[in-house]
């Protein structure tokens, strides 16, 4: 190698770590805070099966293929299948986390719409995964 | 080396020390209630700026060599091998 500068290819360098630490900053510091659950979310059980989702809230209602929430109010869902592994999704929420037989994930939410919005499984499950859907229905409170 | 150094420490200023403060900064505004929908998308988007905006000066800069360093480019000398006719 000749003597030439090399100065640009550090400078290339410094921008690509730059770059890097900023992106990891960035995500790990969103990551940090959609995972701290507020205090006073209801938590509900989710379950997956081969080809339905059950939910249970804490008074000890239960819901199949349906869920029945209220606007503006801190859900924690415990995420766990019975048998395959399913992906639990409410889409318009950005919803998303694996349900896996004899493991409990956790994700939390908070509904800022009244409305219906859908519920779907996004980890192929079998035969009639398309079809593993429910309904996540939003009112307003006391309604 | 002076150069390289010096770099680094303007790098760490600029950038990786904000980073980090800013990061560990965080913890204390969290368990609030927060809308997903907004904060993710809102991160997806900062990063696919990021990604665009490399994306736009690396390839634009191996367009740019590209041209201005071929061959039939009237601007183009000879490199010291050439000119010499050996090599």
């Amino acid at each position: 190698m000749s003597g030439h500068s090399t100065w640009p290819e550090w400078v290339y360098v410094g921008v690509v770590v730059a770059l890097l630490c900023y992106v990891g900053a960035e995500a790990w510091n969103i990551e940090r805070i959609v995972e701290h659950v507020p205090e006073d979310a209801e938590i509900i059980k989710v379950t997956g099966q081969q080809w339905i989702w059950t939910f249970e809230h804490e008074d000890g209602t239960k819901e199949i293929g349906e869920l029945h929430v209220e606007r503006g109010k801190a859900y924690k869902f415990e995420i766990t299948s019975k048998d395959v592994i399913h992906s639990f999704n409410i889409h318009d929420y950005v919803v998303l986390l694996d349900a896996v037989p004899g493991r409990v994930n956790t994700v939390w939410f908070s509904p800022t719409e009244a409305g219906e919005f859908d519920i779907q499984c996004r980890e192929y499950c079998g035969l009639i995964h398309y079809n593993m859907r429910g309904t996540l229905i939003v009112e307003d409170k006391g309604a | 080396m002076k150069v390289i150094i010096g770099l680094g420490v303007v790098l760490a200023l600029l950038v990786v020390i904000p980073s980090v403060q800013y990061v560990l900064a965080a913890g204390d505004s969290t368990g609030e209630y927060l809308d997903r929908r907004v904060v993710i998308w809102g991160l997806f988007y900062r990063l696919m700026i990021v990604a665009f905006t490399v994306g736009t000066v690396v390839s634009g800069l191996i367009v740019w060599l590209v041209l201005r360093f071929r061959e039939s480019n009237p601007k183009a000398k000879p490199t010291s091998y050439e000119a010499a006719g050996s090599w």
